[in-house]
């Protein structure tokens, strides 16, 4: 399981696993960190699970689908890093990376 | 401090009638308190029942579809149940049920059902929607009314998911025909035995389901049910087919009465306040807000429930391992600590998609997108179709002496009927 870092919305920031099976929503959002809403529950239509993910790891991510992207343009704290966390899987390769929450009201 | 007797939640009549009044009256208890009447923990707070849905940890889903009411089958043992649950699974009601799941086994079957709702997915099936929502609103239009929740939602939504799923055209009239047929989930009048025999939908559906899933395997085509039936876990391995069967057969039985009665429970509040009524028919941009505000105010789940799994805490009290919980969404959406002025209805408040109408976590409904979209459409169709909407009073009585009747179950909140009378 890849072990990666999360900064939280307070500016903490702590270690996370990351269970290979699962998403990087669902391991968020089981670590407890409240800020990241999910609401839709990672079907890919609430652009809740935002998040800035480092960009040294940016090719080892899953590429992002035409729905992610829809929905990443219609926040407006998109930046050059979102991702929709309930769309990406990490593998081995990611240890070490570490992921911004931002708001997601 | 004394506080006012308890009735029943699930037997009282007049708390199936109001479940939102009984809620009230037992509001000074705090958001979360033991029942003096069954032997459960009550949420009634909406911190704490984000916090619930929240802890996959200490809380098993195994008890969502029988309620919370029912006793265990068996005596819990040790600081740990999990085995246990695991072992006495299927002697849980639904306990082979998605909403039943936990741990592994949910997240592989939600990576397989989540794919089914993405925006593009919902695309096709909004071509779909639109044009039957065309067509039964001119319909119930032209001959100046209908009985909404029969004659129009039932059929409408189990279309959308039939159409969603792919099941053929010459196989839908007969799925429509056998729910039809079928008794609410939570259905208070058989309590404890809500019977999945070989007569039950969701038994002659996973027949059909398990034809198209091995036919699909062998022959795949373009079409949902191959994707469905070849989709893998994230790990790379397949399914049992009967897995896929029991997600689809889901699909049937969590669509079917909680979006038809949405449907409803939104009408009713259309029909009833003629300002409001304007205000969508003039700006239909506001029907989502209205929608959400519906999902909050009056959404069709009242509740759902866990099993604690190990010595936990809700809002800080203490809940020991074998403990029921019921987490009371009606109560959660209405606290006052969370919503402001909670019983008014009000499609402007602030973050107001942050309801629990589909609940919150792992467990969130995976529908909820698609759920959102139905009722929009033909919601729009309504109001575009008509100049007017108003509850048939030879049926429901007169404003201020209505006779409403609410399907009998501890789970759904929604009309059996809704008589509708729709002015050109």
């Amino acid at each position: 399981m890849p072990l990666i870092t999360i900064e939280r919305l307070d500016g903490s920031t702590q270690p996370l696993e990351v269970d290979p099976d699962g998403t990087l929503m669902e391991a968020i959002r089981d670590a407890g960190c409240e800020e990241l809403l999910a609401l839709c529950g990672g079907c890919l239509s609430c652009a809740t699970c935002h998040v800035y993910v480092d960009p040294a790891f940016a090719d080892r991510l899953p590429p992002m689908s035409d729905d992610e992207d829809a929905l990443l343009d219609g926040l407006d704290n998109r930046g050059p890093d979102s991702r929709l966390s309930c769309q990406v899987r990490l593998d081995a390769g990611c240890e070490g990376m570490t992921v911004r929450l931002v708001e997601t009201g | 401090m004394q506080h006012s007797e308890e009735r029943d939640y699930f037997t009282d009549y007049s708390v199936l009638k109001d479940p939102y009044e009984y809620f009230e009256s037992m509001r000074d208890r705090g958001g979360v308190y033991r029942s003096t009447v069954r032997d459960l923990i009550m949420v009634t707070g909406f911190e704490e029942a984000v916090e619930v849905f929240r802890n996959t940890e200490d809380f098993s889903s195994v008890i969502a579809p029988q309620g919370p009411a029912l006793p265990l089958p068996f005596e819990p043992e040790g600081k740990d149940i999990t085995a246990q649950v695991e072992a006495h699974r299927t002697e849980f009601l639904g306990g082979d049920m998605l909403v039943a799941y936990d741990g592994q086994q949910h997240k592989y079957s939600r990576s397989i059902l989540n794919r089914l709702f993405t925006p593009s997915r919902l695309k096709a099936n909004e071509e779909f929607i639109e044009a039957y929502s065309e067509q039964i609103v001119k319909e119930m239009v032209a001959k100046g009314g209908c009985e909404l929740i029969n004659e129009v939602a039932t059929p409408f939504v189990t279309l959308v998911i039939a159409d969603l799923l792919g099941v053929p055209d010459e196989d839908r009239d007969h799925f429509r025909e056998v729910i039809d047929n079928a008794p609410p989930p939570g259905n208070m009048e058989t309590e404890g035995d809500g019977g999945f025999d070989e007569n039950s939908p969701l038994v002659i559906m996973g027949t059909y389901f398990y034809q198209y899933v091995m036919d699909r395997r062998e022959n795949p085509r373009e079409d949902i049910l191959s994707e469905l039936a070849n989709a893998t876990y994230p790990d790379g391995s397949t399914p049992d087919p009967l897995e896929i069967v029991r997600l689809a057969t889901f699909l049937f039985g969590a669509g079917q009465d909680t979006s038809a009665k949405l449907l409803g429970n939104a009408l009713r509040r259309i029909a009833e306040d003629a300002e409001l009524q304007g205000r969508l028919r003039a700006d239909p941009k506001l029907i989502p807000a209205f929608i959400e505000e519906v999902l909050r105010i009056e959404g069709s789940t009242k509740m759902t429930a866990r099993l604690a799994i190990r010595d936990t805490t809700i809002g800080g009290m203490p809940v020991p391992v074998g403990t029921r919980v019921m987490i009371a969404i009606a109560a959660a959406n209405r606290d006052p600590q969370r919503w402001e002025s909670p019983a008014e209805f009000d499609i402007d408040r602030p973050r107001l998609r942050e309801h629990l109408a589909f609940s919150r976590g792992a467990h969130t409904c995976a529908g909820a997108p698609l759920a959102r979209v139905e009722v929009r459409i033909i919601l729009e169709h309504l109001l575009a179709n008509t100049s007017s909407i108003e509850l048939d009073e030879e049926k429901h009585g007169p404003e201020g002496n209505r006779e409403l009747d609410y399907e009998a179950s501890f789970i759904i909140r929604g009309l059996s009927e809704l008589h509708l009378k729709l002015t050109a």
